[in-house]
């Protein structure tokens, strides 16, 4: 057993913290440590900062820009990104649909869309979820049917995070409705968005914010050269995309600096005898949650090590619950200290941003596969136990 | 960042876990024996033998010249088969033994001594910066007066560890065949050798209270393995209302927090063992993980208990008897309360917890 960094790793470290500190623009970081609606030309900016410097898609294979990296070192790289507030590359983009088509895609796929999809030139968001088909995502109704050279499409998605600024849409749709078994008959089909019949419109949050989306589609014609793969296998391709966005799940990097800002925060309010932060109450719940966090952050390490080939380990539920509800917790802790000055929304300032970004985060939960969703992989795949 | 342990340290956790099976409590038959267990000398020998008691300390101090790590591996399986020791305890009193260059070393880890640490106070909260036992005397000549209790294994020990508020500071004493009443050690004048001056005795203490708190760490590690893997089985196996427990979803997903906390426990525990072994005074390490730890016991013996139903509350069945270990655990060498108003008192230290430093 070791708990030091190599010195390759430790020389890694810094060379990642060196960058992401002085190459990706101050104010860009802050305007993402704030937190609240992200700004998509930072997003864009930062990505292809990272790009050019063979950052953006590391988990890609290296002939289309990813990196020979150790899951370590990959945790490195996340973690300095999240410490550093730069804002990652779009999870559309790098986790979710490159890697799809990296794995299953044509030649001709790889070649149209990987460089740009690096390089956030396209813009893709997720068209998984239906108003019937959340958690139980094999329910899903959207339909393809095959019309000559083109996909005819009909159906609804929901929940289409930053979609309004999204060129491409990502979208699993029912080829077969007479498959035997519900998860069969699904293909993973590539929809521009501005394709006539495909209409967006803005589903409008608790927290006040424009995040997420409905996809209406009304006989959109996709070119059959869109689909991904082989027809009615979008399924596996869909799995294969949700394993990798389990991997990294748990967000160590920013839940560590969101507590280390809930500390400052704490140091900052008076009370009648000193600070928050002299308050014991408080001082023991932030103590408590920097011991959870190490916990979480060691169990991501110890995970790391145990995954090969990229193949990740089932123990990634864990992450994921655990970390939505830590990183829930940080936030509760920050509209707690914010107080009666948490009552005020709307200004950028951190007791203004308090609670819409608590109210926004009850969602780390839910998305992804919901922490009940997880607890039941975690019950029936780690420990056997099938009702 | 390596979490695996070589072949030398697999043997080491082979043969623990060997002479564990064969010293474990047998549930099941006749009058169960409940609460903290008494010291078995048998079981004791053979931590001996194996070189158990000698792993942490140098060579040259009669030791085995291995680390926290060894340490944590020995304790988790005697946690894991619910053997019941004085092992963590007699670590700390080694650890400060070695501190000491005290000759005793050699007969704690041979065995043939059982030293332990006076450090509970009767009607007082758990405190490593200050002792009602005052210390008086010089050079070779000390007395203490006060009292330390409850003791663990205070009827078996040949020697006690003692701190005492002497002049400058905490210094830590040794008293040879103590006297005790319902486990608490009044001291009337009595006659104790000096190990560590007030100088240092404060630090010598943490760094050895540090190694204890990886031993009961690690035991509790185990008993929590066994008692979440009985817990699961269980579930699998009973039936209640014609079909197996599992069928109930408010049952797997219980079942699944406790394996949650189960593997953000061993996390730490390991990392702990590791960063103690690197640096036996960092204490605030140690009293994350004692946290952590606390917690998960707490979490998982309730749950095994619950999830068990009314065969988890009987003395006959093992599960009550982990929960009972892993409730002694949180409250021994600190308990969750004062090591998080420990940490809580120096968060100003630290902008982040670096794990990787």
């Amino acid at each position: 057993m070791q708990h030091r960094l190599s010195p390759d790793d430790a020389a890694f470290q810094q060379k990642m913290r060196e960058f992401f500190t002085s190459k990706v623009p101050q104010d860009l970081r802050d305007r993402w440590a704030a937190g609240g609606e992200p700004d998509p030309d930072d997003i864009r900016t930062a990505q292809r900062i990272l790009n050019a410097e063979g950052l953006a898609v590391p988990h890609w294979p290296v002939e289309y820009g990813g990196s020979d990296w150790s899951m370590l070192q990959r945790h490195i790289y996340l973690q300095e990104m999240q410490a550093a507030s730069v804002p990652p590359p779009l999870a559309f983009n790098a986790n979710m649909v490159g890697p799809v088509i990296a794995a299953f895609g044509s030649t001709e796929q790889k070649d149209r869309f990987l460089p740009p999809t690096a390089n956030l030139d396209i813009w893709w968001c997720q068209g998984f979820s239906e108003p019937d088909a959340g958690s139980d995502l094999a329910s899903l109704r959207t339909t393809a049917v095959r019309d000559g050279d083109e996909w005819v499409v009909n159906g609804q998605k929901t929940w289409t995070t930053l979609g309004q600024h999204a060129d491409w849409i990502f979208a699993l749709v029912r080829t077969d409705p007479d498959a035997p078994k519900k998860q069969m008959g699904i293909s993973f089909l590539l929809i521009e968005m501005s394709t006539p019949g495909v209409d967006i419109r803005p589903i409008q949050l608790i927290d006040g914010g424009h995040e997420v989306n409905e996809v209406f589609f009304d006989n959109v014609r996709v070119p059959a050269d869109q689909l991904v793969g082989e027809v009615n296998k979008g399924w596996d391709y869909a799995k294969f995309l949700l394993g990798n966005e389990r991997v990294g799940v748990a967000p160590v990097g920013s839940i560590k600096r969101k507590l280390a800002e809930a500390k400052e925060h704490a140091g900052s309010v008076q009370t009648d005898t000193g600070t928050l932060l002299d308050d014991p109450l408080l001082a023991a719940r932030i103590a408590e949650l920097e011991a959870q966090v190490m916990a979480l952050e060691l169990t991501v390490l110890r995970v790391a090590a145990n995954s090969r080939e990229g193949k990740p380990d089932p123990a990634s539920s864990t992450l994921k619950l655990r970390g939505s509800q830590l990183q829930q917790d940080v936030l509760e802790l920050i509209v707690d200290i914010a107080g009666p000055a948490g009552l005020a929304w709307g200004d950028d300032s951190w007791t203004g941003l308090a609670a819409p970004t608590y109210l926004n985060f009850r969602k780390a939960s839910i998305y992804g596969g919901s922490n009940e969703v997880q607890r039941q992989v975690i019950s029936s795949g780690i420990l056997g136990l099938k009702g | 960042m390596d979490f695996s342990i070589d072949s030398e340290q697999k043997a080491l956790r082979d043969a623990v876990r060997e002479l564990a099976a064969r010293r474990a409590p047998q549930h099941g038959e006749g009058d169960v024996p409940v609460g903290p267990a008494p010291h078995d000398p048998d079981t004791w020998s053979a931590l001996a033998e194996v070189g158990a008691l000698g792993l942490p300390f140098a060579e040259d101090a009669g030791g085995l010249g291995a680390s926290a790590v060894e340490v944590s591996l020995v304790a988790t399986e005697l946690g894991h088969a619910g053997v019941q020791t004085a092992y963590a305890d007699a670590l700390v009193a080694g650890s400060v033994l070695a501190a000491a260059s005290s000759d005793l070393l050699s007969s704690l880890v041979d065995g043939s001594a059982l030293v332990v640490p006076a450090l509970a106070e009767p009607g007082r909260g758990w405190s490593l910066a200050s002792s009602s036992v005052h210390a008086s005397g010089s050079g070779d000549s000390w007395t203490l007066t006060g009292s330390k209790g409850p003791v663990p294994y205070a009827d078996a020990a040949t020697h006690l560890v003692v701190p005492a508020a002497a002049d400058g500071g905490l210094a830590l004493f040794l008293v040879e065949a103590p006297s005790f009443a319902d486990g608490i050690a009044t001291f009337d004048g009595s006659a104790a050798t000096q190990l560590v001056g007030p100088a240092d005795g404060a630090t010598a203490l943490a760094a050895a209270v540090n190694l204890g708190i990886i031993a009961v760490c690690s035991e509790a590690l185990g008993a929590m393995d066994a008692a979440s893997t009985m817990t699961f089985d269980y579930l699998k196996t009973r039936k209640q209302f014609g079909v197996p427990l599992m069928t109930f979803q408010t049952l797997t997903q219980r079942a699944a927090d406790m394996y949650v906390s189960l593997e953000l426990a061993r996390s730490t525990t390991l990392f702990a063992a590791m960063a103690i072994a690197d640096d036996p005074g960092d204490s605030a390490t140690a009293s994350r993980a004692k946290v952590v730890v606390g917690q998960s016991g707490r979490h998982i013996g309730q749950e095994a208990i619950q999830l068990h139903g009314g065969i988890g509350m009987t003395a006959e069945y093992a599960v009550g008897h982990f929960t009972t270990r892993l409730t002694a655990i949180e409250r021994t060498y600190g308990d969750t309360r004062q090591h998080l108003a420990s940490l809580a008192s120096s968060l100003s230290d630290h902008d982040q917890v670096d794990v990787l430093a």
